[in-house]
Formats: structure tokens, C-alpha cells, sequence
């Protein structure tokens, strides 16, 4: 219930938080770009269609319906641009593509101690609409057990290593390659070595646990710092001594509060008194502490209460985080988290803006995103500032923020007129006179295939299309050894399901396409084991073989196995879940991974979109694209494919409505009805006319 | 942000046009890079098994006959006079006047990932930057012979091309023998029907891009043209081991390893330039010697095979055969019977590629606990590898953010494998 509140309260801070000055942010970008005397003219901003088809992808990462389509044509123009921006804001799915712009920047992983629930966690932060300073705070200073708290598994992806943590939270919440600082003075910048060390040194306390019999992972408060200075090998260890926590990065100071501020605080104040009333609350703590104090010193008559004690049992105990399950939480990360997410520190905030910016526009105002030195300015300071002071007014609301971006003309122009030199064009590109290309990232590209293609829910009726299956499985002799399952040798796929559940499917050897979906609920459900996760891992034949080799040894038996071939015939109605939540990252070689997913492991790891032979031959050969673009007799397209009623002009512009929100021009409804007709069958063609618009550059780049 | 290596590509398509795209790797003439050859180097290939987990070098290549920590292996004679190994490798014994030992190698990383990326990549790792695999850096300097892939991981993956871009990555082949579903149009698209389709495609793609130069568009269609020129490539037999003899394949071995190396010798006879065999489970913290036994039994008879098909053709003088691990494992045998980490000392196999067969380079202590001669740090294997090619290991080359790397830290070639 907690959650509906909560989203509410979001959606409220939308409507009256956000100004809606989007004007603003241009015209400071054109007095930034007058004072820089750039003369270039700027694209225009986009038609209708193609801005419908670009805030779909960029908002909830796929391409809009042919239903959504005519539902946004059935608006009245004015101000439906707007009206659709809402809407998309307020869609699930806008938690699902924005918590892979988290997952990238905070390094999510399933794979990582604790990263399932990590993952869940901050999906629902951003489904709820919780303020990313809060949700920043919670991940940098919470202790406790692996999945259990979810927000602990952000120091535990990381072993939780003071130095490794240092850097991270620089790089990640601020933007600041501090971690170069490591091991020299900063090349580029004012960063010191002891500014390193001064950060490190609020995580100098934390240690991470296993449990060696349990493996329960935890991560907790110790009473000795780690962090020495100076650092190892630069002078006798005898010299080393534990420095203090300091924060090396410089609040704004003003003489006057700026009107931002004044502006968080209202929203604050006012979101505080739109809570619920508080419920009566139970003893505290600190009630049952006195209780037990006086029946201490009553039973021990004659003797003083030793109030000292019981005042440092008291402190302890506050300490204690109820919900960590009694870990020790830290009150230096306590204070680190605070000083990072105070809304005087522009990094902080510039950070996410520049990344969001990034995200939206193609071109961070800082590039790479997270390298923000002296030496390295912005394109924009004063745009890139006036959104940071937006997002931190609207206490931290993503949403307000993607808004601003999203209604501005910087977003909405054109692309650099197609004979545009290249230097021309990124000059218009750095200055924001026109949007650069942008491939769709992988998770967008993925879905909007799936949704183009009708794959999310069977589009085959049953029995019209069955497929006859054959395959070599490989089976235990029978009296050798225990019987295990059956292991299939032939069409081998390449990732093996461990664990529960996995669908058997006809295409096993396309297994780099598939995704599976994970229970974000489940994966929060605090207080009950840790959950099951369907979890892919790529294995080949050979670590297959091998793991087959260790367990035949535990079972200090060889099995002999024979081979049979079985053939089945099952009815191939292939259905693909959404990318957005699957499994992250996604396992090495999988269709996310090919187009740039990031292994999110490596700090700076960023988004790669360049082009592979890899990515061609899975788009050219591919499953998904295949079953994609044929057609089901149960799709909307169908009608005008198949029956008395088959038109191939309206097939063609169907098809192109569908895939590339656009209508066809008359030459390509001429060409597209030829490459119908040239099929075996009309259901062909037009099989051969999606595959071929799926595969297109237009496709896969942003209009 | 686009990550390439443009001269690179250049010069590679220059290379294949002049050659006229020849469709055989075989019948290309020797192609012989012009920059960074400081010597007549004679290797052109090179195919790395990597055994995933940390494969002990006492129980391998480095017997500690008579020693507490010398395991349950007798070690054996071997083709190379005075060099000994594990009777693990009985077939492989006679093809080791071939071959090179070294056995002390000097490792610094105990931690599985960070052993790993040193050992494949020369570098430790650090923030902000990946460091491409050594098969990334042969892909990068050396020209592409024929249309296949230049780098090809078998069974696994191969270390990431990091700043080189990726059209330095490997193509990854999950599993020797078995059909890439990817390189055949989908199931039920003919063959005419499939060309119809990339031909309007690559219409559709011309008239969408116009005359724009913008790399990113561009690069897609180059990609598909790509794609496209291998699943057409004759070459591409050399993946169907299907029709290899059964005798050829059953002395290789009919499993993964086996066809790995196998799959290995073929593309390198078409002209791929660096192929990597992964192989897992060596990471034996428990029954350590059945575990062995077991890989020996897979890993023998294919390295035999591989290192005498090329001897007798004439390729071994120009591939190079490596065998490299994270790392090597405890003298001590533990209560489990088994060996954990160890990587103050280990062994590497090599052989080809202009590297003297039949000797051994450095040694270990008694135990195998630590280098007693002639440490080698684990750069000078990549540095080493380079030189074999050619490749100058110094050379540096820029980061997407301009930064200078070498092609492999520090490294110095280990001279006595080529004298």
C-alpha cells in the first residue's frame, strides 16, 4: 500500500512541481551559444510522428503501436505532445527503462552479492517516484545482509573495499574521476592523493562477512579504520597511522539562499504534511532502555547505577538499523551519504542531469559523462545548471527532469541535414542546433522488435503453426550409474538454464535471444529466504562437459549414457518478455550484450554503440527478428494479408505504421506491394517487406 | 561514442582489395605487414588454449618427482632428451622435441578475475580503462588473410577488445562442430529468397543514408556487408567437422577439446590470425588428481594431434601453439585432496611459431613453490607472442580519450625461446 501512496504523492509533485520552462533552457542555450559566436542555424524542431516515435523509445523503450499511434493523431494537436509526455511518464514502463539508466550508472548487477534485490530496489524507487538524493543516501550508507536489505547490496557488489568505494562514489554520484588519485596526484585536475585517501576513510569501518557456513554475505561496522595514511609503500609501515574521514569536494556557498533552495524546501515541507498522519507509536527503544535501567539499579540496592554504561549501551542500540536484521550501520557513510547528496553540492547534481542529458540528447554537456576536471568543461554550463537547480527544486524527481529535457526544442530538433559535412554536423551537434544520431540502445531495440513483431503475446491460432522437432538427447544406460535428466548433445543451445523453470523452447540454440523475466516483488520481499532467481549463465558444450565430469566424480561413478533420437511435434507459438527486466546484465554473447550493453562491472564502463559483423549476422539470422516478421493470423495486420479482404496497399502501409511509425510514401507503397507479390505467398511477402524494415537503418536509429 | 580503429580498418580493406578479396585464406600470397616487423618474423598464426581455473603446473608440466608435494603422478620421458612431464601427457611426450617449456613464470595474482585479465590481457586491471586480450592486439596490427573472422574464441569467450574497438573482438564460436545458427539465413528462407532480402535491404539502407557521412550509419551496412561476405565464404567450411574423417577426429579426440583443436588447426590453415580454445574446470581445491587424470585424458591425445598435423604440414614453423592458465596451484596437497591458488611460480606450454622446440626455460624450487632461475613475468609471454609476429609490443597506441597505451605493460621478450 506504501508503494500506491507514494506514487501518488509522485505524480502530484509532477503536475505542481514542474514549471514547465522548457523555453528557458533554450534560450539560455542560445545565449550561451551567441556568447560563444556560433552563427551555425539550427535544425528544425521534429513533425509530430517522429517526435511521437522518439519519446516512446527514449521515455518507455519501445516504438509506439499502431493503436497508440491513432490515439495520439485523435488528440487535439494543441498541446498533445505535452499531454503524451505524461502519459509516458506515468507508464510502467517508464520505471523499467529508467531503472536500466540507474542499473548502467550504479553498476547493477544480478550477478553481484545481493544485486537482485539491489536491482528490485531501485526499480522501485523509481516507480514510487522516491527522490534520487534519498535513494542515493540509502545506497551509500546501509549495512546489513545480502538481498535482505536490498540497499546493502550496493557495498557489497563491491566487496565493500574502502578504495574501490572511494572511487565509485565519486565517479558514479558526482561525476569525479577521484579514483585516479589512487596512486598519483590527479594528472588533470586538483585532485590530491590525500583526497583519496580522506574519502576512502569513510568506508575504513565497513567489512563485508560470510558466513563460511551459511554464506550468508553481510556488511557491517567495525570499530578499526583501515584506510592509512601514508599510503603503502611510501614511507615506513610504522609511520601508517588511520586518518579521518574529510570530504574532498567543496559545498556551493551563498551569501544569499538561492531560489532553488527555497523551492526544495517547500516541496519538502509540503510533500511532509501530505503523509499520512504518523500511527501511534509503541515504547521506544530508548523508553524500554530506561525501564530496564531502573529494575537494574533497583535490584542491585546499595549499589550506583552505572548510568555511563547504560548510556553507551543506549547509544549502541540506536545504532542498530532494525531493519538490517541488527547489523551495525555506519555512521560514517551516514555522514559521507549526507555530504554527497547535500543540495549545495553541484556535483551531485550536474552528475545526474549530465547523464540524463546524455541519455535523451546523445551528447553529454560533459563528455565521457563521468570525467567532470577543470580542464574539461561543459558545452553548456549555464543549460546544464539551470536543469541541476530544476531537478534538485523538485526534490530530486527524475521525472520532473526528464520532462524539462523532453519538452525542450534542444530535444526536439532535427538531425544535421544529410549533406552536411562531418565537422559541420558536430559542430551543430555540440552546440544543440541538431540532435545527433542515436542508435536505440539494446533493451529499446530488443522491444521495439517484440512489439513491432506482436511477439509479446501468441499471434499464431492454435495449431496453425506446429513444428516437428528433432533431436539427439543423450540418456543414462540403464543400471549405470544414478539416472540424471536428460542432456541434450544436438542443437546444443549455447546457454544453459540452471535452477527452476526453464521453458522448453523450440528454438534452443537462438537461447542468446531469449529473455526472462524477473519478479521485482519477489525479489524485494523482505524477511524470507533469499530469492530463487531463474538465472541464464552462457556454458558451453565444454564447461557443460566439465560440470557433468565433477558431478560424476562426487558421485565417484562413471555413467555411461546412450544416445537416442526423439522427435516431437510441438505447436510454435513463440511469446519474448521484455528485456527491461531480465536478468542484468544480460550473459556474455546475448543479443543486450552484442549491442552494447555494458558488463557494468568495470567503473567507466560506458555504453558502446558502435556497429559489430556479430550484431548483423544476429539481426540478419536471428530468431526474434524472424519470428518478428512473420505474420500470425492473429495480428491486426493480418486482415489485410490473409482472406477475402487481403489488400496489399493497405498491408504495406500497415506494415510501415507498425515498424516505422510513419506512412509510406507512394513509391515505397509500389515497392513494398512488389516485394509482396514476389513472395510464394502474399503472407510471405509481406514477411519479406517486415524483415527487411525491421533490419533498416531507419529501424534501429532514432527518427 | 564510437570506438574504432579506422587506420586499421583502412589498411585491412586496402589489404583485401589488393589481394582481390580472395575468397581462400590459402590461396592469398603472404601478406608480411609492413610497420612494426623489426625482425624476419616467421609466425603468422597462433592458437591459445586457455585453461580456465588455474591449472597445476606440478601435476602438468613441472613433475616434483620424490617430493611430498609431487601428487600422485609419475612424470615421463619425453621426444626432448633430459625434459620430463606428467604421465598425463603420454602421447603428447613424443612431440616434445616440438615444444618449449617454461617453468618459472613469476605470477602475482592469486584472485581468479585479476589473474585472468593479466594473463590474457599483460595488464592488471584498473578503472576507467579495458585492456584488450593479446588475440585483440593481433587482430589489430596484423592484416586479415581471407574472409574470415581474424580472431575466433572457441568455448567459451574471449578476453574484450577494450580501447582497440570492436571490430578487434573475437567471434565467438559456443561449441566446435555444432551449427552457428547465425551464419544461415533462418530457418525455412531459401537461399534466393534470403539474397532477395539483403539486396533490398541494402537499397533501403543506401537510400536512407544518402550521402551522409555519418559513421554511425555507415558503419551499419559496412557491418552487414561484413555479415554477409562471410555467411557466403567457402572458407566457412573449415567450421563443419562433420566432414573430416572419423579416424582424424576420433585421434584429436571426439569431444569439445578435442574438435577445439581441430576446429583450431582449419581456420588457422584459412588464415585466421589468433584462435582461443577455452577449457574449464581446473580450479581443483578438491580430488585434484582425478580431476587431472581426467583433463589429461581429454587434453593429451589433441595436443598431440594438433602439434603433429602442423609439424608435418609444414604450419607449425608459422603457428604458434600457447597454453596458459591464471595460474598454477599449492606445492601442498590439502585435507580434501586437493590444490588451491598458487601464482609465486607456474608453467606455460609453447611451441611453433619460430620458437626452439625441446627445451625448458627456467626452473621452479624443489617443491614448485617458487622460480629458482630465470624468472619470467607474465608480460614477457605477451611480449614474447608479439615478437613472434612481428608485432612491436612497445608500440603505443591512443584510448577514445587519447590516453597512450602500449600494446603490452612492460613486457620483454623472453629471447631464449627463438635462439
Amino acid at each position: 500500500m506504501r508503494q500506491f501512496a507514494c506514487w501518488g504523492l509522485a505524480l502530484l509533485v509532477v503536475c505542481f512541481a514542474t514549471p514547465l520552462s522548457a523555453s528557458e533552457l533554450d534560450k539560455i542555450v542560445e545565449r550561451e551559444n551567441k556568447a560563444a559566436g556560433i552563427k551555425l542555424a539550427a535544425a528544425p524542431v521534429v513533425g509530430d510522428h517522429v517526435f511521437l516515435r522518439r519519446v516512446f523509445v527514449d521515455l518507455i523503450g519501445r516504438i509506439p503501436t499502431e493503436a497508440e499511434v491513432r490515439e495520439f493523431a485523435s488528440w487535439p494537436e494543441q498541446g498533445r505532445r505535452e499531454k503524451l509526455i505524461d502519459k509516458l511518464i506515468a507508464d510502467e514502463r517508464f520505471a523499467d527503462r529508467w531503472t536500466i539508466f540507474y542499473a548502467d550508472m550504479l553498476r547493477l548487477r544480478s550477478n553481484a552479492t545481493g544485486g537482485p534485490a539491489l536491482i528490485a530496489y531501485v526499480h522501485n524507487a523509481v516507480k514510487t517516484g522516491m527522490p534520487y538524493d534519498e535513494m542515493c543516501r540509502r545506497l551509500i550508507y546501509t549495512n546489513g545482509k545480502a538481498n535482505k536489505v536490498p540497499e546493502a547490496g550496493f557495498i557489497l557488489g563491491d566487496d565493500a573495499d574502502p578504495l574501490a568505494m572511494a572511487s565509485i562514489t565519486s565517479q558514479v554520484f558526482m561525476g569525479v574521476r577521484i579514483g585516479c588519485a589512487q596512486c598519483h596526484d590527479h594528472p588533470f585536475d586538483v585532485w590530491k592523493r590525500r583526497d583519496f585517501y580522506d574519502m576512502a576513510a569513510y568506508f575504513g569501518k565497513t567489512r563485508r562477512y560470510e558466513s563460511q557456513l551459511t554464506r550468508v554475505v553481510y556488511a557491517t561496522e567495525a570499530d578499526q579504520n583501515t584506510i592509512l595514511w601514508p599510503p603503502e609503500g611510501s614511507g615506513p609501515d610504522a609511520d601508517r597511522k588511520p586518518i579521518p574521514a574529510k570530504f574532498p569536494f567543496s559545498l556551493a556557498a551563498f551569501e544569499k539562499q538561492p531560489q532553488y533552495l527555497a523551492r526544495l524546501e517547500s516541496v519538502r515541507k509540503t510533500k511532509a504534511e501530505a503523509k499520512a498522519k504518523p500511527l501511534a507509536k509503541g515504547p521506544s527503544v530508548d523508553d524500554l532502555l530506561n525501564d530496564t535501567a531502573d529494575k537494574v539499579a533497583k535490584t542491585a540496592s546499595g549499589k550506583l547505577p552505572e548510568a555511563g554504561v547504560t548510556a553507551e549501551a543506549k547509544a549502541d542500540i540506536r545504532k542498530i538499523d532494525p531493519s538490517a536484521g541488527g547489523y551495525r550501520s555506519s555512521d560514517l557513510r551516514e555522514q559521507l551519504a549526507k555530504q554527497v547528496t547535500d543540495p549545495k553540492n553541484r556535483y551531485f547534481s550536474r552528475a545526474l542531469v549530465n547523464r540524463a542529458w546524455k541519455t535523451l540528447v546523445g551528447r553529454g554537456f560533459v563528455e565521457p559523462i563521468d570525467d567532470f576536471r577543470q580542464d574539461n568543461p561543459a558545452a553548456h554550463p549555464q543549460a546544464m545548471d539551470y536543469l541541476a537547480d530544476e531537478f534538485v527544486a523538485s526534490d530530486y524527481d527524475l521525472r520532473t527532469l526528464v520532462k524539462l529535457v523532453v519538452t525542450s526544442d534542444a530535444y526536439q530538433r532535427d538531425h544535421a541535414p544529410e549533406a552536411t559535412e562531418e565537422a559541420a554536423r558536430h559542430e551543430m551537434e555540440v552546440a544543440l542546433l541538431a540532435t545527433p544520431m542515436r542508435r536505440m540502445i539494446a533493451e529499446s531495440l530488443y522491444d521495439s522488435v517484440v512489439t513491432a513483431g506482436h511477439l509479446f503475446e501468441a499471434k499464431h491460432s492454435p495449431g496453425k503453426n506446429t513444428k516437428v522437432l528433432t533431436e539427439i538427447v543423450r540418456v543414462p544406460k540403464e543400471g549405470a550409474g544414478k539416472p540424471t535428466e536428460l542432456i541434450k548433445t544436438a542443437g546444443t543451445p549455447a546457454m544453459a538454464m540452471e535452477k527452476k523453470g526453464a521453458p522448453a523452447s523450440a528454438g534452443g540454440s537462438y537461447a542468446l535471444e531469449d529473455a526472462i523475466e524477473l519478479d521485482f516483488t519477489a525479489l524485494l520481499k523482505a524477511g524470507e529466504d533469499e530469492p530463487e532467481v531463474d538465472e541464464m549463465k552462457v556454458m558451453s558444450k565444454e564447461e557443460l562437459e566439465a560440470q557433468r565430469m565433477t558431478q560424476e566424480r562426487m558421485m565417484r561413478t562413471k555413467m555411461e549414457y546412450i544416445e537416442k533420437t526423439v522427435t516431437r511435434t510441438i505447436d510454435d507459438n513463440p511469446v519474448f518478455n521484455t528485456s527491461l527486466r531480465m536478468q542484468s546484465p544480460a550473459p556474455e554473447g546475448h543479443f543486450l550484450r552484442v549491442f552494447g550493453q555494458p558488463n557494468r562491472t568495470d567503473l567507466g564502463d560506458l555504453r558502446d554503440d558502435s556497429a559489430s559483423m556479430r550484431q548483423a549476422l544476429m539481426m540478419l539470422n536471428g530468431r526474434v527478428i524472424h519470428e518478428a516478421a512473420r505474420v500470425g493470423d492473429l495480428e491486426p495486420i493480418a486482415k489485410f494479408v490473409m482472406g477475402k479482404d487481403a489488400n496489399p496497399d493497405e498491408a504495406v502501409k500497415f506494415a510501415y505504421l507498425e515498424i516505422l511509425t510513419r506512412k509510406p510514401t507512394e513509391e515505397e507503397v509500389r515497392e513494398g506491394k512488389e516485394i509482396i507479390v514476389a513472395g510464394a505467398t502474399v503472407s510471405d511477402g509481406v514477411a519479406d517487406l517486415r524483415w527487411i524494415l525491421l533490419n533498416c537503418n531507419e529501424f534501429r536509429f532514432l527518427p | 561514442m564510437t570506438i574504432g580503429c579506422e587506420g586499421y580498418q583502412l589498411s585491412r580493406r586496402a589489404m583485401l582489395g589488393a589481394t582481390g578479396a580472395s575468397l581462400l585464406g590459402m590461396s592469398i600470397p603472404r601478406l608480411i605487414a609492413a610497420a612494426g616487423k623489426d625482425h624476419a618474423a616467421k609466425c603468422e598464426n597462433v592458437i591459445l588454449f586457455w585453461n580456465g581455473g588455474g591449472m597445476t603446473h606440478i601435476d602438468t608440466w613441472d613433475p616434483k618427482p620424490g617430493r611430498p608435494t609431487a601428487g600422485e603422478f609419475q612424470p615421463i620421458k619425453t621426444s626432448a632428451s633430459g625434459v620430463q612431464i606428467s604421465e598425463i601427457f603420454p602421447t603428447l611426450a613424443k612431440q616434445m622435441h616440438h615444444c618449449a617449456l617454461i617453468r618459472s613464470i613469476a605470477g602475482t595474482q592469486g584472485d581468479h578475475g585479476r589473474a585472468t585479465y593479466q594473463l590474457q590481457t599483460s595488464y592488471l586491471p584498473g578503472p576507467n580503462l579495458v585492456h584488450p586480450g593479446v588475440g585483440s592486439v593481433v587482430a589489430h596490427e596484423m592484416p586479415n588473410l581471407g574472409d574470415l573472422p581474424a580472431y575466433i574464441t572457441i568455448s567459451g569467450l574471449a578476453p574484450r577488445a577494450g580501447y582497440l574497438g570492436q571490430k578487434c573482438e573475437a567471434y565467438f564460436v559456443p561449441s566446435p562442430g555444432d551449427k552457428d545458427p547465425y551464419l544461415a539465413f533462418p530457418e525455412g528462407i531459401a537461399e534466393l529468397r534470403g539474397n532477395k532480402r539483403l539486396e533490398t535491404l541494402a537499397k533501403f539502407n543506401k537510400r536512407f543514408n544518402g550521402d551522409s557521412k555519418d559513421e554511425r550509419l555507415v558503419s551499419t551496412q559496412t557491418s552487414i556487408d561484413d555479415a554477409v561476405r562471410l555467411m557466403r565464404s567457402p572458407a566457412l567450411e573449415a567450421f563443419e567437422l562433420g566432414k573430416v574423417n572419423k579416424s582424424v577426429i576420433e585421434r584429436y579426440g571426439d569431444n569439445p577439446f578435442g574438435r577445439g583443436a581441430l576446429l583450431a588447426k582449419r581456420l588457422v590453415e584459412k588464415g585466421v590470425r589468433f584462435v582461443q580454445i577455452n577449457r574449464g574446470g581446473f580450479d581443483v581445491h578438491t580430488n585434484a588428481f582425478p580431476a587431472m587424470r581426467d583433463h589429461g585424458e581429454v587434453m593429451d591425445p589433441a595436443l598431440a594431434a594438433l602439434v603433429a598435423d602442423l609439424a608435418e604440414s609444414g604450419m607449425l614453423a608459422k603457428t604458434m601453439i600457447v597454453m596458459l592458465s591464471e595460474f598454477g596451484r599449492t606445492p601442498k596437497i590439502n585435507k580434501d585432496e586437493g590444490r588451491d591458488h598458487w601464482a609465486s611460480v607456474f608453467s606455460c606450454f609453447i611451441a611453433g611459431g619460430g620458437v626452439r622446440g625441446g627445451q625448458v626455460i627456467g626452473s621452479s624450487d624443489e617443491d614448485g613453490a617458487e622460480p629458482k632461475d630465470r624468472p619470467v613475468n607474465v608480460p614477457d609471454i605477451h611480449a614474447s607472442i608479439c615478437h613472434a609476429l612481428g608485432i612491436d609490443a612497445t608500440k603505443e597506441v591512443m584510448t577514445p580519450l587519447k590516453r597512450p597505451m602500449k600494446l603490452v605493460d612492460k613486457g620483454e621478450v623472453v629471447k631464449e625461446l627463438f635462439a
